[in-house]
């Protein structure tokens, strides 16, 4: 401790002065013969213990108020030993790397980490000697090498002030490795790192070498490393964080039903119950849950909800807020099915119900949860319908439609409706080839029969798929249990197509699905606007067992989303904040800009193929692709997410950093041996003012 | 009425004057005696009623007219009165201008005038220490002039043993007397109060008057000061602020304790300030009694 006006200690000599009256205070109390002694006598012997303790107490305090106003008025100051033995090295070349990693916004109270680094900072800079030259570095995801040491304190305090935490980890060792090339720019020889981190794990790798500077000279040094601990040494930072989230049709509860499942996982060593989890859509809590979880431990949480209309929607999962809140939300992005107009037209119908060419297609169609609303009708009726008050139109085993039909269903397709096409005796290829050359994916070529249902060993011999295209969104949901049910369909005849041959105007073919001779199963194209797909057997039982398979519901829903463009649109949209994102606009609505959270537009790149790239994205939740009329497109629209590994706040045990950094190099790793000087004078004035305060009430009772 | 103050008081010298000056402030309400004496005057007759005196029963009256009447009688007194003065030398602490001692022989002497006035026997009793000095008990009008005579002769002086000064008195003093003492009851002794108090068993009307001054009552003071016993060598210097509350306290609960024994024992109970006026404190007293005899 230090003093700036020492002179005034002398004061503290009046503390002696309730000494001294207590000691040579002898005046004479007044005599006075009293009768009801006996009376004074007990009183006194009743009171005579609490009045010594009162006396005592009196006396601490009137020598406190007499210590503490001289000591206060000296200008007492905690001066830091770490300054001292600082300055008994000599100077040395200080580079500050500041820890603006995700983990720094962690709250303690009402102060984050990073404000509280940012102080820490500050104060390092202010603790450098007039001689040592400094520079800085905002170590985050993307640390550029800081500039040389410099000598411009108000630059440097610039830099810290104006420091933000940014959404994503952040390698201290590589930081500290940019700052060591920084230091070895200035001749001092004495070479200093300064970590101001909150001291997680994830930021340091043990695994790679301390830094190293080169002195003047040449030789490889090891700098002194001060360690600032943002945490203040606080052994655990408890956090919780929606780490996944899984969002599937729930289509036993209604049409646009929606089940979210939400994986949250708990870093702390305590368990954590009743951790509420909410689901918010447009801004409001539309379901609520509680979760139970173990130290260290994960938990599921499934949500549902039903949305009100379809189309694009925006949601979040938002947990009980906790320390770190950023991850505390995760916020998604739906593609609610529209309600579907479909037409069916059925080329076979049949008063036995099973024989309808459409039963099983309508049955799939009328499932609980599905969007379409079908309109059945023959293949007469079918064709007098007007076509633009369908999404979709379904030619089940249907005669080629005639010139007129198949002009004014090419135009429906071509306009964006979707056309599927499936096979049966009716069809004539020839015919279909005239009248819907145009249109169908590929010409068909003729019928092919892998065996009859009347053989003995038909079944066995009949075709079933081989491959199918799992990457495309149609088929993607068939993995494990569902694929086996696809995959398991036998197919007693099919139509075997051409080969597609590219020709003007036309797009190209994909064959989602081939039967065991590589022959095509399912093929589509688009056409104009709109799609096609071409199934080459038969919906209903005539051809194949397919409708009668599991497979065969979710199959055909998930051929009318995609014909209606349902399908696609969000597949790949999923992005990590410090990631790019792809982005596929459509011809009609292409996105100028994307507008992250904060308002702050993300950089946008053109690629050959007609695809836009957006990135990298600074910071999590939902990314607005807007068009050149400043609107929001909302297919484009996408939600970025928290890496989950920077959730994990694990701090790193002070020894075992200072045993990686050399011991004999790091110097403070706690904060009182790097404070600032403290006054001390205020709370000295405090502590004489509560003395007398006391004093008076004593001296009352 | 007006009734004389203590400062009033103080200035007529000698109990005499101060008596009488007293006295002639005190309405002259004559007490009527609850005992049967000598010379009996009938007042009149009443109806028989189970629990009255056979002996009363007066025949004739039933031979007139064939009823039981009981004669009741209203009789002049010839009480006999013992004003017992405290004369330790704590009585003679004042703050004011009369002190303890003044006071109880002003009230003693007003007491005795009263007494003597209505033709009752008045004497005196000084307690000083273990010493009682006697004026016996006479109903002649000179006796008054004796009485007052020596009650300007006392003197403070000894310790208070109202113990032993009530043993004394249970020998000397005839049963059926008015025992009226006036003391600051200042004995160590726990049971001298007691003592006191068994006078009442013995069949005589007792009355405590108890003299107090205002400085003991209130303890008002504030500088540090060295008490100093009036009766013996104890000594003790104290702040007086610091120990007020619980001096206040042991007082409060002496006065209590007293009250409260003088209850039990059904004897009359005066406090009696120095400061205050004496006729309001005999009047206070007379008309109690009056109220009790009812």
């Amino acid at each position: 401790m230090t003093f700036l006006h020492p002179l005034m200690l002398w004061g503290t000599a009046a503390a002696l002065i309730p000494l001294l009256v207590h000691l040579f205070d002898r005046r004479r109390p007044r005599p006075h013969p009293f009768a009801a002694i006996s009376f004074v006598l007990r009183s006194q012997k009743r009171t005579a213990s609490r009045l010594k303790l009162r006396r005592l107490i009196l006396y601490i305090l009137r020598t406190m108020i007499l210590l503490a106003v001289p000591i206060a008025l000296a200008r007492p100051v905690l001066a830091s030993e770490a300054g001292a033995a600082r300055a008994a090295h000599g100077p040395a070349a200080t580079a500050i790397v500041f820890d603006t990693s995700l983990s720094m916004r962690f709250k303690d109270g009402s102060t984050s980490l990073f404000e509280r680094g940012r102080e820490e900072a500050r104060d390092a800079l202010k603790d450098l000697l007039p001689e040592e030259p400094a520079t800085v570095l905002l170590c985050g995801a993307r640390a550029e090498p800081p500039p040389s040491p410099i000598f411009d304190r108000g630059r440097l305090r610039t830099m810290i002030d104006e420091a933000k935490p940014g959404y994503q980890g952040a390698d201290v060792s590589r930081c500290l490795e940019l700052a060591a090339r920084a230091l070895e720019e200035s001749p001092i020889p004495g070479k200093r790192l300064v970590v101001v981190s909150d001291m997680t794990a994830s930021a340091f790798r043990l695994d790679a070498p301390p830094p190293q500077v080169k002195g003047p000279t040449g030789e490889l040094v090891r700098p002194e490393v001060v360690l600032r601990d943002a945490a203040d040494g606080r052994k655990v930072l408890p956090n919780r964080a929606v780490v996944d989230l899984r969002i599937e049709p729930a289509q036993q509860s209604g049409p646009r039903a929606f089940q979210i499942t939400a994986t949250v996982r708990n870093f702390s060593p305590e368990p954590a119950n009743d951790v509420e989890v909410a689901l918010k859509v447009d801004g409001r809590v539309v379901a609520k849950g509680f979760l139970q979880l173990a130290a260290d431990g994960t938990g599921q949480k499934a949500l549902t909800y039903r949305f009100e209309q379809g189309g694009t929607a925006f949601g979040e999962v938002v947990l009980q807020a906790d320390g770190l809140e950023e991850d505390d939300r995760r916020p998604f992005v739906v593609s609610v099915p529209r309600e579907l107009r479909a037409l069916v037209i059925n080329g076979e119908p049949s008063s036995v119900r099973y024989r309808d060419e459409a039963f099983f297609v309508s049955a799939a169609l009328d499932a609980p949860g599905s969007p379409v609303q079908q309109t059945v009708r023959d293949v007469e009726a079918g064709f007098r319908e007007k076509l633009e008050d369908y999404e979709v139109v379904l030619l089940l085993n249907a005669p080629a439609p005639s010139a007129e039909d198949a002009k004014r269903l090419t135009e429906f397709v071509q306009k964006g409706g979707g056309l599927l096409v499936s096979m049966g005796d009716r069809v004539d290829p020839d015919a279909y080839n005239k009248a819907l050359g145009d249109l169908l994916p590929r010409p068909l070529r003729l019928v092919k029969t892998s065996a009859s249902r009347e053989e003995a060993e038909g079944e066995g011999k009949a075709a079933r798929l081989l491959e199918i295209q799992q990457d495309h969104p149609v088929l993607a949901p068939f993995t494990g249990r569902a694929r086996e049910g696809l995959m398991s369909a036998r197919f007693y005849k099919y139509m075997l197509l051409e080969v597609d041959a590219p020709r003007q105007g036309k797009e190209l073919s994909q064959v989602l699905a081939t039967y065991e001779d590589g022959a095509p199963a399912i093929a589509i194209a688009r056409r104009g606007k709109g799609r096609v797909l071409l199934f080459t057997s038969t919906v209903d039982r005539d051809w194949s067992d397919f409708a009668i398979r599991t497979s065969f519901l979710p199959l055909l829903q998930r051929f009318l989303s995609y014909l209606t463009g349902g399908l696609e649109e969000r597949e790949e949209l999923r992005a990590l904040v410090g990631e790019s994102i792809t982005l596929r606009p459509a011809d009609d609505r292409r996105p100028v800009a994307v507008r992250a959270p904060s308002g702050a537009e993300v950089e946008l790149r053109k690629n050959d193929d007609g695809s836009l790239t957006a990135g990298p994205l600074q910071e999590p939740g939902m990314h607005l692709a807007m068009d050149d009329k400043g609107q929001p497109i909302p297919q484009l629209s996408f939600a970025a997410q928290l890496d989950p590994t920077e959730s994990n706040l694990a701090r790193i045990d002070p020894d075992v950093l200072s045993s990686h950094f050399g011991e004999e190099t790091v110097r403070a790793t706690a904060r009182a041996g790097e404070r600032p000087p403290v006054p001390v004078w205020t709370w000295l004035f405090v502590l004489a003012v509560a003395a007398f305060f006391f004093e008076g009430v004593l001296l009352r009772k | 009425m007006e009734l004389l103050n203590a400062q009033t008081l103080a200035r007529l010298a000698g109990v005499k004057l101060r008596a009488r000056a007293v006295v002639e402030g005190v309405l002259s309400g004559l007490h009527k005696s609850p005992h049967q004496g000598q010379s009996v005057e009938f007042a009149e007759h009443k109806e028989y009623a189970p629990g009255d005196e056979l002996r009363h029963l007066d025949w004739k009256a039933f031979g007139k007219f064939d009823k039981y009447y009981v004669k009741r009688f209203e009789h002049e007194t010839n009480l006999r009165g013992i004003l017992v003065v405290d004369g330790s030398a704590s009585m003679a602490y004042g703050s004011g201008p009369m002190n303890k001692l003044q006071v109880a022989t002003t009230l003693a002497g007003a007491l005795g005038y009263l007494l003597v006035r209505q033709q009752d026997a008045a004497g005196l009793a000084v307690v000083a220490g273990d010493a009682v000095a006697d004026v016996p008990a006479r109903a002649a009008a000179g006796h008054l002039s004796t009485l007052l005579d020596a009650l300007d002769r006392v003197e403070a002086r000894g310790t208070t043993d109202l113990f032993s000064a009530a043993d004394r008195l249970a020998e000397k003093v005839q049963r059926r007397s008015l025992i009226a003492v006036f003391s600051d009851l200042f004995d160590d002794r726990q049971d001298a109060l007691k003592r006191l108090l068994q006078l009442r068993a013995r069949k005589n009307d007792v009355a405590i008057f108890h003299v107090l001054d205002p400085a003991e009552l209130s303890f008002p003071f504030d500088d540090p000061t060295l008490f100093l016993s009036m009766e013996d060598e104890r000594r003790i210097e104290v702040n007086p602020r610091e120990i007020k509350q619980s001096y206040l306290e042991e007082m409060g609960q002496f006065l209590a304790s007293v009250r409260a024994a003088c209850a039990e024992a059904d004897v009359d109970y005066e406090l009696v300030r120095t400061d205050e006026s004496l006729d309001a404190v005999l009047l206070r007293f007379l008309a109690r009694r009056e109220e009790k005899r009812r």
